[in-house]
């Protein structure tokens, strides 16, 4: 029976090419891609999520009030987890860490007698390592990390510093890194962190040397800097505990400092440390997603590919039934069962969503690498079993569905009606099989929608005047001796003749700007808490960014001191409400200070946020140097700036990056959206067509008879055309109807992350549709066309 | 003269191999003639009529309809000049099946200059003139076989045709309606004035008309 069916489905192939290779390009399409997003997904949902302890392991999350809003900050105060620990019994060990990005330069340099590398260390104290499972593989778990000079290296370093030994336990390595620098003993070697890890570090510190370096911040109460995990007890309620902890630091600043400013004092709680990666968005307090809303964009988009590629599978099946009626009925007359034939057709859509499979391991293979590089990420297809048998559940479910609704439908058929060549197709079932092709074309229309309105944004995000120029402008950290003395660095560098100008800045452009609630004017209403953002910048600043100056002056030391003055952006001009700004004065942290200038707004966070309120100040030698670079002597300018940094920090990799750069990275995950969604969009919009197409060809085929009549009746090739696309013509412009107004909602919805976005215009909306149109109308033109030009007496020949 | 065929050939190639399916066809047609056309299954019969009614092309020989060269006319002007002139009966009728009796009478109309009122006379007369008024709304599946060439016929005769073609259109009825259709023919032909040429294997059809040509093998022979 089995060899009976395979032979009739391989000739059925064989006749029907096309539908075959229409099914098959679809299915393979719809299943390629939905491996790629669950190897995706599934990566993803391993983030951090691979510690023995994760289901205990939480981070203690604090809400800050900030003006009228509540800013959800990972930030704690420093002797948060010793405390928490010794007053919470459901805490069971709980650590502070300082992560190598608290420090102004994220990479401190280790080094060896003459061997020097960058390199990240964080600080942590002794629970540490029994919350997190890294593998330790030199030292005693229990003793390292013991000792405040005492540090563990990661593996990789340990070989780079240590490369002719392996007993490095008792070796000392000097360490430059701000308030943490000094000599440190080696006294364990931990395996290098893996990639599914957000946190990332070479070197792991003892928490008490810094906590001793800058006890007077880190010891208050009313200071924020390191983070903190906890591992709760076995059972614990994690309400009650969120309950006890909810108020802790307020009552602990209380009882020191009182009730002066309390109200600048947070309230904690606690977040799943595996969680907060994908739930990592919090607004006013209140947790509103993260990256499990691109988990579950993408998941839909998966759902949706292989319903399209499933409807084509059940629509031309349903439809090619009238080309295998006389082997159903022949089946029926002879004493085949409904079952038997149900049967067959779902074991027909089993062998073919098979070879579907394998094509799509195929393709999965070949475009893993390319998948990899669009999504930063590094996965490969490892055949574990889970991933093996979801892969094949998704593919029998697909199967089981495509294939179910052919075969009710075909063996539904009175087998002496259909041998006679009448096929009794009910009212509904054209709707079914109309309304399938809608859908289809509403799905396609508004992921292509979707793609281009995002593409036009992301556009106009790269290419907004941002207020600056951020052309040629490279950033170096000040590391090393640098730190000490960039400003003879900037001086020396300046002789450079690519180098245009050169200057030192606090902060970035892409939204590291401190902020204050601390300005104070006249006028001022006492009870408001306005934000200002904070840049501390050097001389030459403005005029190496480009910045236009309003009113006023810039700093310069023609004028005398720079350090009482201050200049504000439009935005804060505007929000203090001052009329003739220039010669007044403010007071800021209680210090007076002088407005000697105005510039234009320009964007120092990313376009998710409105320009804020900006003051900026004169500070010298600051952590950043910037350097303008003289277009078209890149190359040159930067090897001889990095000869002159070699001379500041000899052993050391100059590491610059272009502004731009780091500007176009703000977006990374909007284009990876992008980028991804374009190409779902286009295997979802191709396979409806292909879905169309095939069709087209058995609607024509099945009005091979009408079309010949009409012909010999005189109607021309055109009309004919006209008539037959006509009717898939109604079908795409009720899917049009229906996928824009979603898309238009769904494009809102996206757009509204960002404060400064392009202006809907209709013409998007058209231009799409317009699309889709056309290649409907290529689709089915192409079988329209082929068969009204056809001659009439082919299809009207007498048996 | 209606339409003159000298020395038509055709033939389809198969594998490198011609098969002639017509061979030095002559046939001088003279307006107001009602032709018979005899011959054994498979013998051109049916070629034949869908070259002289334009359907399908010639390979060799020259064709004149109305003194016009058929070989050299355009598809838009060839299908013109059927439209106007011509029309077709089938042997299983080809009548559209989900188009009512009236409906489909009035089809040719439709590619064709008339108002609508002009459409309902046209098709009115024609259904009375067939006694099939009665049947107007019905489907054709919901007819006798000969009921449905009857509409058949009117639909062919609807746009006033110089030549009715009919390819063995009786060939799916019994003797009494073959006799009825015969009848109606040979009234078209001799009050109208209507040219027909039929297709038909009977002796007893072959005899309503006024001469007799004889195929066998795609090629004319003496009867
Ligand atoms: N397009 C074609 N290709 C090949 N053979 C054809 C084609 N059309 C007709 N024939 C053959 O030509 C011969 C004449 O057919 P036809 O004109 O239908 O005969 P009749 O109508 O007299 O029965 C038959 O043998 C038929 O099989
Ligand atoms: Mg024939």
């Amino acid at each position: 029976m089995i060899k009976h069916n395979l032979l009739l489905f391989f000739r059925n192939i064989k006749k029907y090419k096309v539908t075959f290779f229409i099914n098959l390009i679809g299915l393979s399409t719809g299943l390629a891609s939905v491996i790629l997003i669950y190897l995706w997904v599934n990566d993803e949902l391993k983030i951090n999520a691979f510690h023995e302890n994760d289901s205990h392991i939480y981070q203690v999350m604090q809400n800050l009030p900030e003006g009228d809003d509540i800013d959800t900050i990972i930030e704690t105060p420093g002797l948060l987890a010793r405390s928490l620990k010794s007053d919470i019994p459901e805490i069971k060990y709980a650590s502070n860490v300082i992560a190598p990005n608290w420090f102004e330069n994220e990479k401190g340099i280790i080094s060896h007698e003459d061997t020097y590398f960058k390199a990240r260390g964080q600080f942590v104290e002794k629970d540490y390592l029994k919350i997190f499972s890294w593998e330790i593989i030199q030292g005693d778990k229990n003793t390292v990390l013991t000792d405040k000079n005492t540090v563990l290296l990661s593996e990789a370093f340990a070989k780079k510093l240590f490369p002719d030994t392996t007993d490095i336990i008792g070796k000392t390595i000097d360490w430059v890194q701000e308030s943490s620098s000094g000599k440190y003993v080696v006294n364990g070697v931990f395996k290098d962190v893996s990639n599914n890890s957000t946190a990332q570090f070479d070197v792991l510190f003892n928490y008490e040397s810094i906590l001793e370096a800058n006890a007077s911040n880190f010891k208050k109460w009313s200071n924020s800097n390191p983070e903190t995990f906890v591992l709760l007890q076995e059972g614990s309620n994690i309400k009650q505990v969120n309950a006890k902890i909810k108020n802790y630091r307020r009552e602990k600043y209380q009882s020191l400092r009182g009730t002066k400013y309390l109200h600048y004092i947070g309230t904690l709680f606690l977040q799943k440390y595996s969680d907060r990666y994908l739930y990592n968005v919090y607004e006013n307090g209140v947790q509103t997603g993260g990256r499990i809303e691109y988990i579950f964009l993408f998941s839909i988009i998966a759902i949706f590919l292989l319903v399209i590629a499933c409807i084509n599978f059940m629509n031309l099946s349903t439809a090619k039934a009238t080309t295998r009626l006389k082997e159903i009925g022949v089946k029926k007359v002879i004493g085949a069962h409904r079952k038997s034939l149900i049967k067959q057709f779902l074991f027909e859509s089993l062998i073919m969503i098979s070879f579907s499979l394998c094509v799509a391991f195929l393709t999965v293979i070949l475009i893993l690498p390319e998948f990899n590089h669009i999504t930063g990420k590094s996965i490969s297809l490892s055949l574990s079993l889970e991933v093996v048998l979801i892969i094949l559940g998704i593919t029998l479910v697909t199967g089981f569905i495509a294939g179910s609704y052919p075969a009710l439908y075909l063996s539904r058929f009175r087998p002496i009606r259909i041998l006679k060549g009448k096929l009794d197709t009910s009212i509904g079932e054209t709707w079914a099989r109309k309304g399938l092709v809608i859908i289809q074309f509403s799905i396609s229309l508004i992921l292509i929608v979707s793609v281009f309105i995002i593409h036009q944004q992301i556009n106009f995000v790269q290419n907004k005047n941002l207020g600056y120029n951020k052309d040629n402008v490279i950033a170096i950290s000040s590391e090393g001796n640098l730190y000490e003395s960039n400003a003879s660095f900037i001086s020396e560098i300046k002789n450079i003749p690519g180098v245009l100008k050169a200057t030192s800045f606090g902060h970035d452009l892409v939204g590291d700007a401190g902020g204050t609630g601390g300005v104070n004017w006249e006028g001022k209403d006492p009870n408001a808490n306005i934000q200002f953002s904070n840049l501390e910048i050097d001389f030459d600043w403005f005029e190496l960014l480009e910045i236009e100056v309003l009113q006023g002056r810039v700093f310069s030391d023609e004028y005398g001191n720079n350090e009482d003055k201050i200049i504000f952006n439009e935005a804060a001009i505007a929000i203090m409400g001052l009329k003739e700004p220039i010669g007044k004065t403010v007071k800021v942290w209680g210090k007076d200070r002088q407005i000697i200038g105005v510039v234009k707004d320009f964007h120092f966070e990313s376009l998710h946020e409105r320009v804020k309120p900006c003051m900026m100040q004169y500070y010298a030698d600051l952590s950043n140097v910037l350097v303008k670079i003289k277009s078209g002597t890149e190359n040159k300018t930067l090897s001889k700036i990095g000869a002159v940094y070699k001379e500041f920090n000899p052993g050391l990799t100059f590491e610059y990056k272009f502004i731009d750069d780091d500007y176009q990275s703000l977006y990374t995950a909007e284009k990876r959206v992008a980028t991804l969604s374009k190409y779902f969009a286009s295997i979802a919009f191709i396979v409806s067509c292909l879905g169309l197409f095939g069709l087209a060809a058995f609607t024509v085929e099945k009005k091979r008879k009408e079309i010949g009549i009409r012909k010999t009746l005189g109607q021309g090739t055109q009309q004919i055309v006209m008539l037959l696309s006509g009717e898939f013509m109604k079908l795409v412009f009720t899917a049009i109807a229906i996928g824009l107004p979603i898309g238009y909602l769904i494009i809102t919805n996206w757009l509204s992350r960002f404060e400064y976005t392009i202006d809907l215009q209709i013409s998007y909306f058209l231009i799409a549709g317009f699309t889709v149109l056309a290649l409907a109308c290529i689709a089915v033109g192409f079988q329209t066309v082929n068969a009204a030009s056809r001659n009439p007496i082919d299809a009207l020949r007498e048996e | 003269m209606l339409l003159e065929l000298s020395e038509i050939f055709k033939w389809v190639t198969t594998g490198g191999n011609r098969t002639y399916l017509l061979k030095g066809i002559n046939i001088e047609v003279q307006e107001g003639e009602f032709i018979s056309l005899m011959g054994p299954s498979g013998s051109g019969k049916s070629t034949l009529l869908n070259v002289i009614g334009m359907l399908d092309h010639f390979d060799e020989g020259v064709y004149h309809f109305l003194d016009e060269p058929v070989q050299n006319l355009k598809e838009k002007h060839r299908i013109e000049l059927y439209k106007k002139y011509i029309g077709f009966v089938f042997q299983s009728y080809h009548l559209m099946d989900d188009l009512t009796v009236y409906e489909n009478i009035e089809m040719p109309l439709l590619y064709q200059k008339y108002s609508s009122s002009e459409r309902k006379a046209l098709v009115a007369d024609m259904l009375d003139r067939f006694n099939i008024v009665g049947k107007k709304n019905l489907f054709p599946t919901q007819l006798s076989g000969g009921q449905q060439q009857l509409v058949g016929i009117a639909r062919a005769l609807i746009s006033k045709p110089k030549l009715i073609l009919a390819d063995e259109p009786t060939g799916n009825l019994n003797s009494k309606q073959s006799e009825e259709i015969m009848q109606l023919f040979k009234k078209l032909n001799e009050e109208d004035g209507v040219t027909i040429i039929q297709a038909t294997h009977s002796e007893a059809n072959a005899s309503y008309g006024s001469r007799t040509i004889h195929l066998l093998d795609g090629r004319m022979v003496k009867g």
